[in-house]
Order: C-alpha cells, then sequence, then structure tokens
C-alpha cells in the first residue's frame, strides 16, 4: 500500500510533529533561505562595506582616497537608509529568515555527528566546518546586528553606529574608542574577520552543496564544476570581508568624521530625507556610547 | 567521478618481512549489547594472509598475548571475494571488506598492530559481527524491486537501451555491506526497529532507488519510492559530507546518485504542487 510520508509516521505509531509533517517543506525553505535573502544580503552587504576601500577608485567622491572611501561608503548607506518601509525589508527580509536558517540549521546540524578524525577527506571537513561556522556564525550575527543596529550597549565592547556618520562610527566600533586600535578594539575587530570569514565560507559551501540538494548538479564532474564557481565566489567575497575588516579597523575616526561634516547631502540629496535623528547628531569622537551610564 | 577506496595505508609501500607475528588488536563483546573490551593475538602470518584467515587462527588459537586463552572471536563472512559484504568491520580505524585486506599491505613489518572493530552504526551480535537487517529493511521501506508480480502473464518487458543499461549496472554491485552508512556522519545507530521507518536511509538506499527508478519497469514504483524518499530520513537528511563515495568498495558514485534523487524529488515536488 503506498503511504505518504505523514501516514508512513502513523503507521509505525509515532506521534507526528510539525516538523516531520512539513519535512521536505521546512528542509528545502531551510537550503533556499541561505541563499535567498541571506546570501544575497551578504554579497550586497559585503559590496558596502569594502566601498571604504574600494570606494578610493571613485573618483567623483572627492579628493584624497580616504575622502573618496568614506564619501563612498556614506553614499551606499544613505541609499539604504534611504529605502522605503525599510524596517519591514529588515524584519521579513533578514531578521526572520535568519532566524529561521538559524533555528533549524542548529536542528539539523544536531542530527550529525563530526568524524574528520577517522574519514579526513576534504569534503568530509568541510561538512563539519559548515556546522562549525553556522553555531559561530548565530553569534557573531547576533552581536553584530544586537550592537550596531540594535544598538544594545550594555553588550561588551557595543558602539552605536549612525547612518549619518557611517564610515567614522563604524571606524570606532572595529576600534573600540577613539584612541585608535586599542585592546577592546582588536578584540572587537579579530572578532569581525573571524566571524565574517566563517560566513562567507559558509555561504560558499552551502551554495555548493544546495546545488546538490536541489538536484542541480548531478554528475561528480558538474559538482567538481560548480565547485570551482562557489569557490571563486568565496574568494571574492573573502577579500571584500577583509577589505572591510582592515579598512575600518584602521581608518582614522577623526578624519573620517571631518569629511562626513563637509559631506552636505549624499545620494542625490536624499540625506537630507533621513530621520531627524540622523541627521540632528552632532556628529565627533564622542559618537561613542559609555560602556555603563 | 569515483576515487579509489582510501583504506590502505599512505606511508611508502614496506616489503612484507617473511615468518613475521602481527598483532591484532580487537574490539569484542560477548552478545547483543554487551559491554565491550580490547583483546589482542599476536598471529604468525603466512604469505598472501588476509583479515579472515588471521581470524580463522585466532579461532584456532584463542589464546591472547597476556597468554589468557578466551573464546574465540566472532565474525561474518561470507563469499570471501569482496562481493557480499558480510564481512565488513572497520580495520585500522575505517571500514572495508575484511576478506580483501591483505595482511603485507597492513603490516609489513614483525609486531605491526591491526585493529579490528565492529561497524558502530549497527547493533552488535557478537564480537565483530554486526546485525544489518536495518539495510534490508530500508530496501523495504524504498520499495527496491521491480514490480512483476502478477496473476497473469505480463509479456516481455519494455526494451532497455544499452547505455541505460551501463548505467544501472554500477549502481547494481551495491552489495548492501554497509560501508557508506558506517562512514556517514548523518547516519547513526538505531537499535529500535520500530523507527527504521524515519531513521536516515543512507547512500546505499538513495542509490537503489535510483537503479529502480531509472528501470522501464521498476519506474512504476517511482512516485512511492520519492514520496518515501521525501519525508523524514529521506533523501533531504543528507549532509553532504560526501564521505559514501570515498569508502564504497564498489566505486558505485554514491554521491552522483544522491543528487539524483535530490533533483526527482524537486521535480515531483514542484509537480505535485502544481499539478495537484
Amino acid at each position: 500500500m503506498f503511504l505518504s510520508p505523514a501516514e508512513r509516521c502513523v503507521h509505525v505509531g509515532k506521534t507526528i510533529g510539525f516538523l516531520e509533517r512539513n519535512h521536505f517543506l521546512l528542509r528545502r525553505l531551510h537550503s533556499l533561505t541561505g541563499i535567498i535573502p541571506i546570501g544575497a544580503f551578504l554579497i550586497v552587504h559585503l559590496t558596502t562595506n569594502s566601498s571604504i576601500v574600494w570606494g578610493a577608485i571613485n573618483a567623483q567622491k572627492g579628493d584624497t582616497p580616504l575622502a573618496r572611501g568614506v564619501n563612498t561608503f556614506q553614499h551606499e548607506v544613505a541609499f539604504i537608509h534611504s529605502l522605503p518601509f525599510l524596517i519591514l525589508i529588515e524584519v521579513f527580509g533578514l531578521w526572520l529568515p535568519i532566524a529561521f536558517h538559524a533555528v533549524l540549521g542548529v536542528y539539523y546540524a544536531r542530527t550529525g555527528s563530526m568524524n574528520t578524525a577517522r574519514y579526513p577527506y576534504q569534503g568530509n571537513r568541510r561538512y563539519a566546518l559548515q556546522r562549525l561556522s553556522g553555531y559561530a556564525g548565530i553569534l557573531f550575527i547576533f552581536y553584530h546586528v544586537a550592537t550596531l543596529r540594535w544598538g544594545w550597549t550594555w553588550l561588551p565592547y557595543s558602539s552605536i553606529f549612525n547612518a549619518r556618520n557611517a564610515a567614522s562610527t563604524t571606524a570606532l566600533a572595529l576600534q573600540g574608542g577613539t584612541e585608535g586600535l586599542q585592546f577592546d578594539g582588536v578584540v572587537v575587530s579579530l572578532s569581525y574577520m573571524i566571524g565574517v570569514s566563517l560566513l562567507v565560507f559558509h555561504f560558499a559551501n552551502g551554495l555548493w552543496t544546495a546545488a546538490i540538494t536541489w538536484g542541480l548538479t548531478v554528475s561528480a564532474a558538474a559538482q567538481r564544476r560548480w565547485g570551482y564557481i562557489c569557490a571563486t565566489l568565496g574568494v571574492v567575497l573573502m577579500a571584500m570581508a577583509w577589505m572591510s575588516v582592515i579598512g575600518f579597523a584602521t581608518l582614522n575616526a577623526a578624519d573620517a568624521t571631518r569629511i562626513e561634516i563637509g559631506t552636505p547631502s549624499t545620494h542625490a540629496g536624499r540625506g537630507a530625507e533621513l530621520a531627524p535623528e540622523l541627521t540632528s547628531t552632532q556628529p565627533g569622537p564622542d559618537a561613542r556610547t559609555p560602556k555603563a551610564e | 567521478m569515483t576515487s579509489p577506496t582510501d583504506n590502505a595505508p599512505h606511508a611508502p609501500r614496506r616489503a612484507a618481512t617473511p615468518g613475521r607475528s602481527v598483532i591484532f588488536r580487537i574490539l569484542r563483546a560477548d552478545g547483543p549489547g554487551g559491554a565491550q573490551r580490547w583483546e589482542e593475538f599476536k598471529v604468525p602470518i603466512p604469505a598472501g594472509a588476509n583479515v579472515i584467515s588471521c581470524l580463522q587462527w585466532i579461532a584456532a588459537n584463542p589464546v591472547t598475548t597476556s597468554g589468557q586463552r578466551t573464546t574465540p572471536v566472532a565474525w561474518d563472512s561470507g563469499c570471501l571475494e569482496e562481493v557480499c559484504g558480510a564481512c565488513t568491520m572497520v580495520i585500522n580505524g575505517k571500514v572495508r571488506q575484511s576478506c580483501s585486506c591483505l595482511i603485507d599491505e597492513y603490516a609489513p613489518g614483525e609486531g605491526d598492530v591491526i585493529t579490528l572493530e565492529p561497524m558502530s552504526k549497527f547493533p552488535v551480535v557478537r564480537d565483530l559481527w554486526v546485525d544489518r537487517s536495518r539495510m534490508f529493511h530500508t530496501l523495504q521501506r524504498i520499495k527496491a524491486w521491480v514490480p512483476i508480480d502478477g496473476t497473469y502473464d505480463l509479456g516481455p518487458g519494455p526494451a532497455e537501451r544499452p547505455a541505460d543499461q551501463e548505467t544501472r549496472y554500477v549502481l547494481s554491485t551495491c552489495m548492501t555491506c554497509g560501508c557508506c552508512l558506517e562512514a556517514c556522519p548523518q547516519y547513526k545507530l538505531e537499535r529500535d526497529p520500530e523507527n527504521f521507518d524515519t531513521a536516515f536511509v543512507g547512500a546505499a538506499a538513495l542509490s537503489q532507488a535510483r537503479l529502480f527508478n531509472a528501470h522501464k519497469t521498476g519506474r512504476d514504483l517511482k512516485p512511492d519510492r520519492l514520496e518515501a524518499l521525501m519525508g523524514p530520513g529521506g533523501v533531504n537528511d543528507c549532509g553532504n559530507a560526501q564521505n559514501c563515495v570515498q569508502v564504497c568498495p564498489k566505486h558505485i558514485p554514491l554521491t552522483e546518485s544522491i543528487a539524483a534523487i535530490g533533483r526527482a524529488v524537486t521535480i515531483h515536488a514542484f509537480a505535485r504542487f502544481f499539478r495537484g
């Protein structure tokens, strides 16, 4: 007799939970959300952030390489903050998909057990690293979003991001203060370096396995070819990620602030339409929030 | 692409010393669910010895290296030519058939050690002998057969193209030995047969589903197989570590089979969603 997966569970006398009833849908949604929207956003996000470095080639944005980088990054940030219904995009396009991918990812990862000691094949190592980078990535993304987006200043080494002074406040966040790269800053910057590198690997490797999961790449040759493409994408994203972290960790925040003050409006004047709290903030080294009130 | 099995040590091959003795370190258990313990045996190695012939010597001389008399070590075997899969065990940490495991490759020197363990993903019956009945249950679960039973003559089957036969041939060499499952980080020991229908099926069964889906008569049951493989324990439980294809003694392209089933299930799901 033909049995559907749900009927099969009943047939063997098992209680069917939500996860079993929707097993296929949830598994494939988990795979999909890793690519769209999360992976797609990662590409956009790293492109924006690394503009602090590649912006130096943007001749229309200032006289010095520093100014061009700061202004290009500010331009990109202002564009993002000019998007309509930004909070809805964030909640439904980013935060909920990431939470979904993270919760199910942990649940699925717990169904496996790593055996790289006995079977140290390259594919098996990537399997293990995919899961470890997932765990680490959850902690990193939470810290990253909670401090720089939600402004949870009670978290250690936290700092407030200000979209009107995008480059200088990001630099202060990574450097841990106005004194340049001190101990706090080294901790934060290193955490960013490790966190973002693991996430880039997680995306590139996940893109490779997703092609197998969905049956896009079937033959071993096709899987190898797609592997080269994913690896290339990973290398490019890794370069942008390191550019971003090193760029902001070494940026002179005071210089960046002066450049930002001299930037009356950005992105076709839309900067002026930013929320009042963004436009009225007096930029400066005191943008860093004290750790305790 | 299949790669050669990665079981033999990679150290430069030393010439085997004639007339040497080798230490066998064996993980033993007296019965199902019994506590496991290590025992060591010193075995004289004649030319051309394999693990099975050494186990036969131990059965005749069940005395440990410390001089303790013990019970003969139990193991399972059948064909002794690597086509039945019964003698599969974990040798020096990696899973393979013990009949094709030559001592000259693994322990060429006097006093070299070979460790033998039962597979960890199946319940131990005794010593190195495990109960692989879950694998055969899984073949039933995915209907790994060609439906030709009937009350009347079904006539000749549809003609098969030689190219398709060739694709299917390598898949048909699966001997249900369990190497792919032992090496799989997603496949777990399951003692309770009640859970056999929802636990991960593993690479061997996914490849068999592909084999019978590709058969012109066998594909009658394709929807049933895909429905079974869409649910809990199906193809989605694969984590793409791809150890299976590395350890398969028959060089079956298991990861291609997994991807092929993934594709079939994707198409099946979309068709079901839009067509009803």
